[in-house]
C-alpha cells in the first residue's frame, strides 16, 4: 500500500456550466442522486493486461468491493465505470473506444496500472498506445505495476468522493472537447477511423455541444461518412420493418 | 527397480538415436552436426537439403512433431531454426538454414508437417520472409498493422514511438500535493 499510489488525472479542465442557475431544489435533488450515483457503482472491467489479476480478489471476499457498492457488469450499456486493466494494444484500443462510447453519461474512467498513464514496461513498443486520456478522458490513473486491491479501493473511494462533489465530470469532454479526442484516434487509426456512434448528435442530446465538439478532424469524419453513406446504414432495416408491420395490419 | 531399468532403456536409446542419425544423415552433404548433450543436436544444412533432412528424420527417426519454426534476423540473411521432438527417444533436432535478405523467400515444409503453416504465416508477419506453398499468408496477429515487418531490425521501434505517440509529464503539480499529504513515490 506504501508503495503505491492512486493518482488522479490532470485531465480535468471542464468548460464551466451554468450550475448557478439552478434553484434551490434542483441542487437539493442533484445533491441526493449524486449521493446516490457515488454509491451504486457498476463496474465493466476491461481487462486488457496483467492489472486484471488483482481485481478478482478486489471483488471477492478478501477486499469486497461490493461493500462500498461497487459490482461488476457484464455490459457496457448498464455500467458506470470502465476500468482499463494494463496495457492498451492499438487494436484494442479501437475495441475500448466502441465500449467506451456504446456507455451511458455520466460514465467514468479509471486507468489502472503504468501502462495506462505512459506505456509503462511497454513503452518502447510499436503496438501499444501509451497516453489512454488523449484517446478518452480519464477520470483517474491508478499507478502501479499491478496496483494491489487496496490501491485499486482507494482509487474507487476518491472516485466516490468526487462523484458525491459533482466534480467527476470528465466524461462531458468526450463531447464538448470531440474533436481533440477524434484527432488522437485518427492519427492512431488512419482517416478512414468512424464508429457507429454519433457523438455530436449525442453531445447535442446532453446540451454539450460547444465550440471545440467540431472542427478539422469532425469535418474529416463527417466528410468520410457522407461519402460511404454511411449515415443510412441502417435504412434498409428500417424499411424491412416497418413493412412487416404494415404486413401484420 | 523399475525406474532404473528404464533409465537403462533410456541411455541405449540415445547411443541407439546417435547411429540412427549418423546413417540417416550421411545421406546428405552440406551438413554438419553437433551434439549438445544426450537429448540435443543441432544441424547446420543448406537450405536446399532441408526438406529431404525434414522427410529423412520424420519417415526414418521418428521426429514426429515440428515444435516451432524460429527466425533470426542477421541483418544481411536470415536464419530459420526448424525444431523437431521425437517423442520415443526424447530427443530434441534443431535444423539451421541460412536464407538470402531480399528477396526473403523459402519454400514451405506444410507438406511434411502441418503445423508450420502456423509458424510460417507468423513469420511472414513479423519478419516478411515468405514461404511459397505455404495454405495461408494472411496476417495472423497483427491484422490492423500496415507497417514494416516489426521484428526486423531494421526497424527503429524507438524513433517510431517517438514520432507517433506522446508522453505525459511524470512530475505534475498533483503528485506533488499528494506528497504533501503522506503518499510515497517510488522512483
Amino acid at each position: 500500500m506504501k508503495d503505491v499510489i492512486p493518482i488522479q488525472t490532470n485531465n480535468t479542465e471542464t468548460i464551466a456550466v451554468s450550475k448557478n442557475s439552478k434553484n434551490i431544489y434542483q441542487q437539493a435533488i442533484d445533491t441526493f442522486s449524486n449521493f446516490c450515483r457515488a454509491r451504486s457503482l457498476f463496474v465493466l472491467h476491461y481487462c486488457t493486461g496483467c492489472g486484471a489479476i488483482e481485481l478478482p480478489p478486489a471483488m471477492t471476499s478478501r477486499f469486497d468491493m461490493e461493500r462500498l457498492g461497487i459490482q461488476p457488469m457484464v455490459t457496457p450499456r448498464q455500467a458506470d465505470i470502465l476500468l482499463i486493466t494494463g496495457y492498451v494494444s492499438i487494436k484494442t484500443l479501437k475495441r475500448v473506444i466502441l465500449t467506451y462510447e456504446q456507455m451511458q453519461g455520466p460514465k467514468y474512467v479509471i486507468g489502472i496500472c503504468s501502462c495506462t498513464v505512459n506505456g509503462g514496461m511497454y513503452w518502447q513498443s510499436y503496438a501499444t498506445a501509451k497516453v489512454l486520456s488523449e484517446y478518452l478522458p480519464v477520470d483517474m490513473y491508478i499507478a502501479g505495476c499491478m496496483p494491489r486491491p487496496e490501491a485499486v479501493l482507494t482509487g474507487l473511494q476518491q472516485l466516490m468522493k468526487k462523484i458525491e462533489k459533482g466534480e467527476a465530470n470528465s466524461w462531458e469532454n468526450y463531447f464538448k472537447r470531440y474533436d481533440y479526442y477524434l484527432g488522437n484516434q485518427q492519427h492512431l487509426f488512419g482517416d478512414t477511423w468512424h464508429t457507429p456512434t454519433d457523438i455530436l448528435e449525442e453531445a447535442r442530446h446532453y446540451h454539450l455541444y460547444g465550440a471545440e465538439s467540431t472542427g478539422n478532424n469532425t469535418a474529416r469524419l463527417i466528410k468520410y461518412t457522407v461519402e460511404h453513406d454511411l449515415t443510412k446504414l441502417d435504412a434498409p432495416l428500417r424499411e424491412k420493418d416497418s413493412m412487416t408491420k404494415r404486413g401484420k395490419k | 527397480m523399475v525406474w532404473d531399468q528404464d533409465k537403462e532403456a533410456t541411455k541405449d536409446n540415445y547411443a541407439s538415436q546417435t547411429i540412427v542419425l549418423d546413417q540417416i544423415l550421411h545421406e546428405l552433404d552440406t551438413l554438419n552436426i553437433e551434439q549438445k548433450n544426450n537429448q540435443r543436436f543441432r544441424v547446420d544444412v543448406s537450405a536446399e537439403a532441408l526438406p529431404a533432412l525434414l522427410s529423412l528424420l520424420k519417415g526414418r527417426a521418428g521426429y514426429t512433431q515440428l515444435s516451432a519454426i524460429s527466425c533470426v534476423d542477421w541483418e544481411d540473411e536470415f536464419e530459420l531454426v526448424y525444431h523437431l521432438w521425437s517423442y520415443e527417444t526424447k530427443v530434441l533436432v534443431s535444423a539451421h538454414i541460412r536464407i538470402q535478405y531480399t528477396p526473403a523467400v523459402y519454400v514451405s515444409v506444410y507438406d511434411i508437417y502441418t503445423p508450420a503453416g502456423f509458424f510460417e504465416r507468423d513469420i511472414y508477419e513479423m519478419y516478411g520472409v515468405y514461404f511459397e506453398g505455404s495454405p495461408m499468408m494472411e496476417k495472423f496477429i497483427l491484422t490492423e498493422w500496415h507497417g514494416p515487418a516489426p521484428m526486423l531490425k531494421s526497424f527503429d521501434t524507438l524513433k517510431y514511438v517517438n514520432d507517433m505517440f506522446n508522453w505525459q509529464e511524470y512530475q505534475p503539480d498533483w503528485l506533488k500535493e499528494i506528497q504533501a499529504k503522506g503518499g510515497k513515490v517510488v522512483s
